[in-house]
């Protein structure tokens, strides 16, 4: 039924979303948390190409997905010069500021946000057709990922995140690599903001503040930060979840704070108790340290 | 626009005196990056919970002013200690990564948040039911109560701190820890209790912070989270990491500015120099603006010695 | 070697202790997560003999602050048409969902009424929710009523989206001829907040301002989130006006009026119908005194069931509601749509969006309890006159209306 469409939808964009958010933050090493941003932009600039040229929406989905990956240079750029916390701060700002712009500039609609966006699809099956797309893209998104990382590439990108020396002294070129894989992650967010924006039609800068990283950030913990796969269960579940609890019956006047009381708790506890994540393997290793310690990418978690 | 003398005073003294809660939430955060090593975006979610520790004294059960600022005190107090012996402590044992501890401080933020909201509604609420504080005029500059009381708290919570790291013995431990966590420990010095007592300050900087902004403005469980906690983040990003009287100046600086400002640049277009200002600085200027000398970083020293 | 005395909290230690518990733990969480999902498909309303239709407001969040009494007026409205024998014998139901004022929850919320609940028509407000879920409506065919939300841009939202309250053009047109006319102002200041509502608000009123013969010696935004306003109240005084209009959301108004009163500033303030709050003039005593605000609802004077109105809420809450004038038309939107419903099923058509939307176009003008008449002009628009409310004494007094 259409509602549980929609919903599943918006669970297969957060998972395209969350995979690709993961490529960057665990396997390029880039501590950006800036990942809605680039969401933001690509379904902005499809949005906004789609109403003002007569493009045909998945062109115009995919140049939001190249413009996305391009600006994601204003994050890549500056990695180079810091790291750690210092990038996760400069990132924020990045994010805020490019935020701020599209919150009081005319041209993209300002705090009103953006309406009358072009379907992706028209007609009467359209949001089983939209849904079968973001299926299609969501699990190309993760083959793509799959075989990066599995393949020779990916044990370049062990190398380079075991000892980044000892990379470049071999003559291979680590900002190469952080660039490309944040320009791919960024890309896919992007395009991932273009199938929001041409099916949901209304697009708003509030959809993409410092919230929605915490909300990216979680389901990757959640699902599994040392996974492939993880990340996108993590969707699922901080998709679905929330809205399931609305249908307790709850009084409706409690409704929102308890539901956000109920699943801030559990995040809490994920985060303690199970931080690998529904399915990671590396048993009570942070989820996230799995990339800052020594672990090959290439091979498969050894289960305990 | 005409600028008089009498305007630009105007805009100076009130200026300050709003500046006041900026520098003080600016210090708390600052103070708990420097010695507990945590870049806590849950000062939101204590900030909350001083707040409504005293409206709960105040409003709803009618109690005095002083028994009501003890019980926001000791709300923030109790809230920071839990934070860091359940919280920072665990993450810092298991060496967790920089992301981890933002997730965990700004989903435990929101936690605060939505718990305030469930139990007290998210309608805006005020520490006392008027808004309006008593007024007289200074050479033609408008002075309030409210003004007075800001600069006077500020000043005497900021010296305290002065002096107590310079010249008392368990001030100075604290420095020592946030200097270099394995050397004070060496010399005896328990870590815990220093990340104790250092997140225990800071909860006196945010009940006094938030004191004063609930007397000044209405405010809704979101608003330190939304708003108050950005400023506080680009001032100890400003004076660089590690100077926390650096960072109650740099608010107070921030504060002044967007104050002056607004005669030129349309108030909307205010923050976004405070984004850019983040970026810029914390890329060029990691060290802070000032450029003191060159403090080894913490996470070097560790990797060092472990 | 000194004793490191560290406080061992870390949950590893429990867990290699007691690894079972963990795995217990975990099993039933995942268990729990599974029957939440199972139960919530399973606990859906079931279809009956009653007459739905759905409610999607602000009812936490910062938007918030009157959308609980608005829901009260909904109930009470739901309540009085069944007691008054319902529909043709079946009994009106509103189902209600919170919407935060956040577009992807609306989008949720009326996803969710249209296809679970099966609403044919649905209420909502805020505008930027209304702007989200107006492609819902047309495309599933329901009809839509925004009550309460005012951006000029809702009549052009499609053929099933329709406003019961007047939009920002109404009130802001006739405030600037008045406060030039009736109360003598030359120069304006605008203040508004940076989004939407503010915006076109602030701009109508300009216009008409200056149409009117004034001068706007000011117009200046600001941030929602912002609480220290002596920069701009300052600017204010530099410019000199004779009114401050301020389009604002709740909290920022009081900030405003506040630091303007403090800093000395005595000129005459205006603002629109959001203002009209009681809670408002206790926060700021004195300094409320003499603030104008437009409301779209009638007062007591022109309305003979309000003052009953206003006992209940007395009687059940001891005060008055929070945006008097919104609740009204909260208490009379279920009628509209109780009528509509009459329409449709005694002339043995089925109740969906599209006949009820006929029916809508059909009998056009409603008598209403407390908002008197309305006409749905083919526009979209609703016009009504205007009132002018002055706090004096600490009390709201109507002191005067526009047609």
């Amino acid at each position: 039924m259409e509602y549980i469409i929609s919903l599943l939808i918006l669970t297969g964009i957060n998972a395209i979303l969350a995979t690709s958010f993961n490529l960057i933050l665990g396997y390029g090493g880039l501590l950006s948390i800036a990942h809605p941003i680039f969401y933001a932009i690509g379904g902005y600039a499809s949005a906004l190409i789609g109403i003002h040229f007569s493009v045909p929406v998945p062109l115009a989905i995919l140049i939001g997905g190249l413009i996305a990956a391009i600006l994601s240079f204003g994050v890549s750029l500056p990695s180079l010069r810091v790291s750690g916390d210092y990038l996760v701060i400069a990132s924020l700002g990045f994010q805020l500021g490019v935020l701020h712009i599209i919150n009081n500039v005319e041209f993209t609609g300002a705090a009103s946000g953006l309406s009358n966006i072009p379907l992706l699809i028209e007609g009467a099956n359209r949001s089983k057709l939209s849904l079968l797309i973001v299926i299609i893209v969501l699990v190309v998104c993760i083959l793509l990922i799959n075989w990066i990382v599995k393949g020779p590439y990916g044990r370049a990108i062990t190398a380079m995140r075991n000892d980044e020396t000892a990379f470049s002294a071999i003559g291979r070129n680590p900002i190469q690599i952080k660039v490309f894989l944040m320009a791919l992650g960024s890309g896919i967010a992007g395009i991932a903001g273009g199938l929001y924006g041409h099916f949901f039609l209304y697009l708003s800068p509030e959809q993409f503040g410092i919230f929605t990283s915490a909300a990216f950030l979680t389901m990757v913990v959640i699902g599994g930060a040392g996974t492939v796969w993880g990340p996108a269960i993590g969707a699922l579940i901080l998709t679905l979840f929330p809205e399931a609890i609305t249908f307790l019956n709850l009084p409706v006047s409690v409704m929102a704070p308890l539901q956000g009381v109920i699943f801030t708790t559990l995040v809490l506890i994920f985060i303690f108790f199970r931080p690998q994540g529904m399915i990671g393997g590396h048993r009570g290793i942070d989820g996230l340290a799995v990339w800052s310690q020594k672990i090959d990418m290439s091979r498969k978690p050894e289960k305990k | 626009m005409e600028l008089s003398w009498n305007l630009l005073g105007q805009l100076a003294w009130t200026g300050l005196a709003t500046s006041s809660y900026y520098a003080l939430f600016a210090i708390a955060f600052s103070l708990v990056l420097k010695i507990n090593g945590v870049w806590n975006f849950s000062q939101a979610g204590i900030m909350v919970f001083a707040y409504y520790g005293m409206y709960t004294g105040l409003q709803v059960l009618g109690l005095s002013t002083p028994v009501s600022l003890f019980i926001g005190l000791m709300t923030a107090i109790v809230a920071s200690i839990g934070l860091e012996v359940y919280g920072f402590n665990i993450l810092r044992k298991r060496k967790s990564p920089v992301l981890t501890y933002f997730i965990f401080t700004i989903v435990l933020a929101q936690f605060a948040v939505f718990l305030t909201e469930l139990i007290y509604g998210t309608a805006p609420t005020t520490l006392y039911p008027s808004l309006m504080s008593p007024v007289f005029l200074v050479n033609g500059i408008v002075v309030s109560h409210w003004d007075l009381q800001a600069i006077t708290i500020t000043v005497i919570l900021i010296s305290s701190l002065y002096l107590y790291f310079k010249f008392t013995h368990q001030g100075q431990s604290l420095v020592a820890i946030a200097d270099n966590p394995p050397l004070a420990e060496m010399f005896g010095i328990n870590l815990q209790r220093g990340y104790i007592i250092a997140i225990s300050i800071s909860a006196v900087f945010i009940t006094a912070g938030m004191y004063l902004f609930g007397t000044k403005a209405a405010l809704f469980p979101s608003t330190p989270l939304l708003q108050l906690l950005i400023f506080s983040v680009i001032a100890t990003i400003m004076a660089g990491l590690g100077n926390i009287f650096g960072a109650a100046l740099a608010a107070i600086f921030l504060g002044l500015f967007q104050t002056f400002s607004i005669l030129i640049i349309p108030s909307k277009w205010q923050i976004l120099l405070a984004y850019i200002l983040i970026f810029v600085v914390i890329i060029f200027f990691p060290e802070g603006v000032r450029m003191p000398k060159r403090k080894i970083k913490r996470h070097d020293l560790n990797e060092i010695i472990d | 070697m000194v004793n490191k005395k560290n406080l061992k909290l870390g949950v590893s230690n429990m867990g290699n202790l007691i690894p079972n518990l963990k795995v217990i733990f975990f099993s039933s969480l995942k268990l729990a997560i599974f029957s939440i999902f199972v139960l919530s498909f399973s606990n859906q309303t079931k279809a009956g003999d009653t007459l739905k239709f759905g409610v999607a407001d602000p009812l936490t969040g910062p938007a918030a602050i009157y959308g609980k009494d608005q829901m009260q007026a909904v109930k009470w409205a739901v309540e009085d048409i069944n007691n008054a024998g319902g529909i043709n014998g079946k009994k009106l139901e509103a189902v209600i969902l919170d919407h935060q004022a956040k577009p992807e929850v609306g989008i949720n919320a009326v996803n969710r009424l249209i296809n679970v609940d099966k609403v044919p028509v649905f209420i909502t407000a805020f505008s930027n929710v209304v702007k989200a879920v107006a492609p819902i409506a047309n495309r599933t065919k329901t009809l839509m009523l925004s009550v309460g939300a005012n951006a000029p841009i809702i009549s052009s939202l499609g053929d099933y989206v329709y406003t019961t309250f007047p939009l920002a053009d109404v009130d802001m047109n006739k405030l600037g001829p008045y406060m030039y006319k009736n109360k003598g102002k030359r120069k304006a200041a605008v203040l508004f907040v940076n989004h939407e509502t503010g915006i076109d608000g602030a701009k109508i009123f300009r216009d008409s301002f200056k149409k009117a013969g004034g001068k706007v010696v000011l117009f200046e935004s600001y941030e929602q989130e912002r609480s220290d306003f002596t920069g701009l109240v300052l600017k204010v005084k530099a410019a000199n006006p004779d009114v401050v209009h301020i389009h604002s959301v709740i909290r920022d108004f009081t900030a405003i009026v506040a630091q303007m009163r403090q800093l000395g500033l005595k000129m005459q303030i205006t603002s629109y119908q959001t203002a009209f709050n009681p809670k408002m003039i206790k926060q700021l005593g004195a300094a409320a005194e003499g603030i104008i605000v437009t409301a779209l609802a009638p007062s007591v004077e022109d309305n003979a069931n309000l003052p009953g109105y206003l006992e209940r809420w007395k009687k059940a809450y001891n005060r008055q509601p929070i945006g008097l004038p919104y609740t009204q038309y909260f208490y009379d939107a279920p009628h509209i749509i109780a009528r509509l419903f009459k329409k449709v099923l005694s002339e043995g058509k089925e109740p969906n969006g599209t006949n009820m939307r006929q029916a809508l176009i059909d009998i056009k003008t409603f008598d209403l309890p407390l908002t008197n008449r309305v006409v749905f002009a083919d526009d979209h628009t609703v016009d009504k006159p205007v009132y002018y409310w002055q706090v004096k004494n600490g009390k709201f007094q109507l002191i005067g209306k526009s047609k």
